[in-house]
């Protein structure tokens, strides 16, 4: 169905004007097939009338009459609908001039925000002549479940799924990126800073390359003078400088560096090498996860705290609803001075400073020392009997009620989500 | 009294720390550098080793002060390749390292001054032909020339790493927490000094090092396809001033309305 | 037969005793050389043992008429026994005189017995339980064979049996009192007690004749300068002499124990352990022998070491556990209770000093807050440019602009914590009320080095000190008012050993003096029942007891004594970076204080220090009282059409005319 609107005035007139014969039939024609006419006339002769036909349900939700006779809303909606998914323009870079390689971390199997970020980057460069566009090459290592790879930006995609890539690999990855280099020599390599992913890879490769790589780039400009056309602005000494260089082969960059695509659609082609792979010699040898509980994670690295103070009475109950959340246990003062947590759990600033980005204070008043204590939180959520306290005043979201039991239907409803998606998993 | 003397009498491992001099985020003062004060505390863990400080650079009372801090854990010397400002170290280390010949060598992952790419430990490895291994938190074992040790992962998860001796181990903010600089020890240790060739840094000469601009917060970038949208984008309350307060809820409601916030913050583990 | 025995008997118990003496001497010697006045320290015993040390002693009306008695007799029989018996001169009234002394003596160790009888639990046990009966067999002894002297037997009644007996009894009070005195026992403490008063290395604790303080709270600074100058206490010989000697002159009282906050709250800390641990040290052996109340939590018997061995062991046990020396508030407490004057908060601040500067073992938090007062001159790590953004809509004058006022207010590092900063702001109200002529240092302010100090980080405390004495020679101004105990009492007392010498105030007093003036139109309101807390560094430390009452009473405030006030005021457990090393008890300090509060039924505590205002307001009971600063409570005195407008230039000279 064509989304353009076409307007037959003849009709429009009729259906403002309530005494033409045609009124009826065209006000149908026009409301759609759905619309029921909110007049007509009865058997007996009568004018009937379905009050609640009158009008239509606005965009935002709230009903409308229009007295022109034109009651369009429904049709207009349908029509919107189908437009609400904006559409990304397909492009297709058959012939590159040149590459840009990125190797996205895909942490968790997806491309992560960086990741988006860094292929915006890679646009950027890759768009920047109209006339001679180069193309995005992204390399991903391991399997992953990333479906949409053309809409964040990718022309080319290579995959390095071999078991010999799984876990920590640096050095069978090194190889395979020098493969690429050998045959393809992308213009640009860029990766995402990130500590254990592009950000060790990157700067393996780059000393492989002998290229002297920028690192925590935040800012990519077009600069005439620079060898390859572009400056890039750095964080250095630790974030306390900028350091303005021109853009070296490899760069490795901060998330939030570029906008990431959102109006293209690319074809994210898959590429392979025409070589196989060298068999890489291996120093390093992955032994595999260690299990480590959440409960023991340092309290200023952990990014999600569950705290506890005063208000709890079951202790079992708040363990285990940390165990079931995964999150860190912290504790108010007067809990560690009672004897119910332990002195290094201690948030507030006489404990430690947090800066998760969720902290969740169970039955927490909130004395000032800790409240200074939990500045640095992104999200707080309070659970407490009292609505007056100052925990709820700087809460983002606050429950008012008993902690154990909130707690318990909290952990209740972890459980389930956790269960259906295990079905879902089942399922696929 | 110092760690260095009691770990030689054992004589086995060798083992070195390059140091460099941090500086304070807030107050810009030196100082140890955190990372490697972390690297310094890994190696100082280790069973009968020696545990020998490298440092490179320059040669002034800021620098010497930092380095003291270092000796304050608990070394009787600390060797520092004196360099001039601006130089490139990689030269002079390599010489130094492939002379003192450790069999561990330990890292901050990055410079808290100057450019602190990070780089250096990968330039070394490279250099040495040794393998390198990033974000240890902590060293289980070294046994038959292979040293198993842990890999800090997001979230204070960790992993098992087995790699081949010599190698280059570079800690970061994962490592130990440093033990405390003693005064008496840093007033006594010695710094001696060794000579080795400079090299100027030329290409950094030629970039522009300035203080660190504040970083523009992205802004939420609304892609309206109506004019209600955009107005209702423009016209949105900003966040903050005040949250959300659910009283007179059961908890089964409470407890659904923190479980979306935390499905949303994307804490919640599958 | 008594006429040959007796002699023989006292002057061999005499030389026994000074055949203890040197050999005591020589225990004290192996202490690090302490150069002290001997002539003037001697000649200043009587007067330092009449007046300071019973002026402590007399605190306690019976146990002081007991000493009296006991001891005064002892002293007087025991001088006329050498003459009457020993030189064999029972002439005239010196007989009757000994039995006199002797008499006295008796009841005085009737006294002594009594309270043995069922000693309270800060009381030592062990040899002090025979000493009742020793002072009762000398006495006794002295009178029974002094009777025929004066004539009142005959010189051979009751024969030979009785002679032998009553000789036996005289040499056992003669062994106890005399040669006991030297060779360890009980009486050991008349002996080391005596020599201490005479070497103590705080002679300006000591009142004079012309009046004065007669006090000396400062911690003593070390020479950091020589490199081989030892870095703290690592070993009892590590000590200087007369500490050692203070040390032995303990007598196990208790008192120190009975008011240590860290003993009550169940914490490993007791003083007067900590005092014998001292003196087994210096001998050499182990605490098995003690015979008092052990370090909660740490059986007697475990620990043990020389003169020359650690205090502390790096693995295991030795003297004491690093915990206990960490226990310590700093409070005071002990050392004001102490009727031999020892200088226990001297001690554990010279064995921190070891462990925290050579060591590297300052515990909990201590090591991260010492790396922020090196790092940003604040132990909380805080920007040191922000130390004014509180007061951003205040307008502080900023001493740097005008280089001079006539009082600095030292805003302390309360400025980075929230509660404090509504302190500091009802201190500014008031000061601008009052037409005070004052500035502030600002950003150029650091942290006055008390925390560092007290953590043993000399180090630190010496360049912060010295950082700010170069600051503040930069400007002119009267006085230092501030409302932080902890820099009053480094500022007044121990900046001047490292050349800064200033007039400093703490804000209660300066207040008062506001108020005494007519400076400040106070409406007096109606605060309930209201008790004061006296800060430990402005009571114990600087003798400040009246001036906070004083201006409470302007207020117009129905002002209740807790139980423990002034002098013997509880500790609220802030002191000496207590709440940084964190060491656990069975409860905590505060409560214990906030107990001491309810009791009196007072609605509001009344608190004149950032420290004590935390820790107080950080216990979380019911009905708890409010918990207010002398400045808040003065502040809300005033009423809100105090406009705090800054005060105009041309106010200047009247300001100074109401404080002349």
């Amino acid at each position: 169905m064509s989304d353009i609107v076409r307007r037959d005035p003849r009709k429009e007139w009729i259906a403002r004007n309530r005494l033409h014969p045609e009124h009826f039939a065209v006000l149908a024609e026009l409301g759609g097939e759905g619309a029921s006419p909110s007049e007509w006339i009865g058997p007996s002769g009568l004018i009937r009338r379905n009050p609640r036909a009158v009008g239509f349900i606005g965009p935002n939700g709230i009903k409308r009459i229009d007295r022109s006779g034109g009651q369009r809303g429904a049709q207009a909606a349908q029509g919107r609908r189908s437009q609400a998914g904006p559409t990304r323009r397909s492009v297709a870079i058959e012939e590159p001039a040149f590459l840009i390689a990125v190797v996205p971390d895909l942490a968790g199997g997806r491309l992560s925000s960086h990741d988006r970020d860094l292929l915006g980057l890679a646009r950027q460069l890759a768009d920047a002549d109209p006339e001679r566009p180069g193309a995005v090459l992204a390399l991903t290592f391991g399997s992953h479940k990333e479906t949409a790879f053309g809409d964040a930006g990718i022309d080319r995609l290579m995959a390095f799924d071999e078991a010999i890539f799984d876990g920590y690999a640096p050095e069978a990855r090194l190889a395979a990126l020098q493969a690429v280099e050998r045959e393809l020599a992308p213009r640009h390599w860029l990766l995402p800073d990130s500590s254990l992913g592009g950000g060790e890879l990157g700067r393996r490769l780059a000393v492989r390359l002998g290229e002297r790589a920028a690192t925590q780039v935040w800012q990519v400009e077009a600069d005439a003078e620079a060898p390859s056309g572009w400056r890039c602005t750095a964080r250095a000494s630790a974030g306390a400088n900028d350091l303005r260089r021109p853009l070296p082969r490899v760069a490795l960059a901060l998330a939030e560096c570029a906008e990431p695509v959102s109006e293209t659609h690319h074809a994210a082609r898959p590429l392979t090498l025409s070589q196989p792979l060298p068999e890489a010699f291996t120093r390093i040898e992955d032994g595999g996860a260690v299990a480590v509980d959440p409960a023991g994670v340092a309290l200023a690295e952990a990014e999600f705290i569950l705290s506890a103070g005063n208000g709890v009475r079951d202790w079992d109950a708040y363990h285990h609803a940390a165990r079931t959340l995964g999150a860190t246990e912290g504790a108010s003062r007067v809990a560690v001075d009672d004897g119910f947590m332990p002195r290094d759990r201690q948030v507030g600033a006489t404990g430690t400073w947090v800066t998760a980005r969720v902290y969740v204070a169970v039955g927490i008043s909130g004395a000032i020392q800790h409240l200074q204590g939990i500045q640095r939180c992104d999200k707080v959520v309070a659970i407490n009997l009292d609505p007056g306290c100052d925990m709820i005043k700087r809460a983002d979201l606050a429950v008012i009620g008993d902690a154990g039991a909130i707690l318990e239907a909290l952990v209740a409803r972890v459980e389930r989500e956790r269960q259906g998606a295990e079905e879902q998993r089942d399922v696929a | 009294m110092s760690h260095d003397t009691t770990k030689q009498a054992s004589g086995g491992l060798d083992v070195a720390v390059l140091v460099s001099v941090g500086r304070h985020p807030l107050t810009a003062r030196a100082r140890r550098a955190d990372h490697d004060a972390r690297a310094v505390e890994l190696a100082l863990g280790l069973e009968a080793a020696r545990v020998r400080l490298i440092h490179a650079g320059r040669n002034d009372p800021d620098s010497e002060a930092a380095l003291r801090d270092y000796l304050g854990m608990g070394f009787a010397s600390l060797t520092r390749i004196d360099q001039p400002a601006g130089a490139d170290v990689l030269p002079a280390l390599l010489e130094a390292l492939r002379e003192a010949a450790p069999q561990l060598l330990f890292t901050g992952s990055r410079a808290e001054t100057g450019e602190g790419s990070g780089l250096l430990p990968y330039l070394l490895g490279e250099a040495l032909g040794w393998p390198v291994v990033t974000g240890i938190a902590a060293v289980e074992s070294v046994e038959g020339g292979t040293a198993t040790l842990l890999q800090a992962l997001p979230r204070g998860q960790r992993r098992r790493l087995r790699v081949r001796l010599p190698a280059l181990i570079s800690v970061d903010e994962a490592g130990p927490a440093p033990r405390q600089s003693a005064y008496g020890p840093a007033r006594r240790g010695t710094l001696s000094a060794e000579t080795r060739p400079a090299e100027t840094d030329d290409a950094l000469a030629g970039w522009t090092l300035e203080p660190a601009r504040a970083r523009p917060k992205r802004l939420k970038i609304v892609k309206a396809s109506s004019a209600r949208e955009r107005f209702k984008a423009a016209a949105a309350k900003a966040e903050g001033g005040g949250g959300q307060v659910l009283t007179d809820v059961t908890p089964e409601q409470g407890a659904e309305a923190i479980f979306t916030l935390l499905k949303e913050e994307g804490v919640l583990r599958h | 037969m008594l006429d040959i025995l007796l002699p023989i008997l006292i002057f061999s118990a005499l030389a026994l005793a000074a055949i203890g003496a040197v050999r005591r001497i020589r225990l004290w010697r192996q202490g690090r050389p302490s150069p002290v006045p001997v002539l003037r320290g001697l000649a200043a015993v009587p007067r330092r043992y009449l007046v300071d040390l019973h002026h402590v002693v007399a605190r306690d009306k019976v146990m002081s008429n007991t000493h009296v008695a006991t001891a005064g007799g002892f002293v007087a029989a025991m001088a006329l026994a050498i003459v009457v018996h020993g030189l064999g001169l029972a002439e005239g009234v010196l007989g009757w005189l000994l039995l006199a002394a002797s008499a006295t003596m008796f009841a005085g160790s009737l006294f002594v017995a009594r309270r043995r009888r069922d000693p309270p639990a800060r009381l030592s046990k062990g040899p002090w339980m025979r000493l009742p009966k020793s002072l009762m067999a000398f006495s006794l002894g002295i009178f029974a064979v002094t009777l025929p002297a004066v004539g009142v037997l005959p010189a051979d009644a009751g024969g030979w049996l009785v002679a032998v007996l009553l000789a036996a009894v005289v040499a056992w009070g003669l062994a106890e009192l005399v040669f006991g005195m030297t060779w360890g026992g009980p009486m050991k403490h008349a002996f080391a007690g005596a020599l201490h008063l005479a070497f103590h290395r705080r002679p300006t604790r000591f009142s004079v004749k012309r009046g004065g303080e007669g006090r000396s709270t400062g911690l003593k600074a070390l020479d950091l300068d020589d490199a081989d100058a030892p870095l703290g206490v690592e070993k009892p010989a590590d000590f200087t002499w007369n500490q050692l000697l203070g040390f032995d002159a303990c007598v196990q009282c208790g008192r120190c124990e009975a008011v240590c906050p860290a003993f009550a709250a169940g914490q490993p800390l007791n003083p007067k352990k900590l005092v014998q641990d001292m003196v087994v040290g210096m001998v050499g052996g182990s605490d098995a022998r003690y015979a008092g109340s052990p370090y909660p939590g740490k059986p007697v018997g475990e620990h043990a070491g020389d003169p020359h061995g650690p205090i502390v062991a790096r693995e295991g046990t030795a003297l004491v556990d690093a915990e206990t020396l960490w226990s310590c508030t700093t409070c005071r407490a002990c050392v004001e209770e102490c009727p031999m004057m020892i200088e226990h908060v001297d001690a554990i601040v010279d064995m921190r000093r070891f462990l925290t500067l050579e060591r590297g073992e300052t515990p909990n938090k201590g090591a991260e807050v010492l790396d922020n007062l090196i790092a940003t001159d604040n132990p909380g790590g805080f920007d040191p440019g922000s130390r004014l953004h509180w007061a951003a809509d205040l307008d502080l004058p900023l001493i740097a602009d005008r280089g001079e006022a006539e009082v600095l207010l030292w805003l302390g590092d309360g400025v980075f914590d929230m509660r404090n900063q509504r302190t500091l702001r009802s201190l500014v109200k008031v000061l601008r009320a009052a037409r005070v002529d004052f500035a502030v240092l600002g950003n150029e302010e650091r942290d006055s080095g008390d925390v560092a100090r007290r953590l043993g980080d000399e180090a630190t405390f010496q360049r912060l000190a010295r950082r700010n004495i170069a600051t503040l020679s930069q400007y002119r101004f009267d006085r230092i008012v501030t409302c932080d105990p902890h820099s009053f009492h480094v500022l007044k007392n121990e900046y001047g050993a490292l050349g800064g010498d200033y007039e400093v105030f703490h804000h209660s007093t300066y207040l008062h003096t506001l108020i005494e003036a007519g400076a400040l139109s106070i409406t007096p309101t109606a605060l309930g029942r209201v008790t004061y807390h006296d800060p430990c560094y402005l009571g114990r430390y600087n003798g400040e007891y009246a001036a906070p009452r004083a201006v409470l009473e302007a207020l117009g405030v129905e002002l209740v004594e807790m139980a423990r006030s002034g002098y013997r005021s509880r500790c609220c457990g802030g002191g000496g970076g207590a709440p940084i090393t964190d060491v656990p008890g069975k409860q905590r300090i505060p409560d214990m204080r906030m107990n001491d509060v309810r009791e009196t039924g007072a609605e509001l505590v009344a608190v004149g220090c950032p420290q004590c205002t935390a820790m107080l307001e950080g216990v979380v009971a019911e009905d708890r009282a409010e918990i207010k600063d002398i400045a808040e409570l003065v502040a809300a005195a005033l009423g809100d059409d105090a406009t705090p407008a800054p005060a105009a230039s041309d106010t200047r000279r009247t300001t100074e005319e109401v404080m002349g």
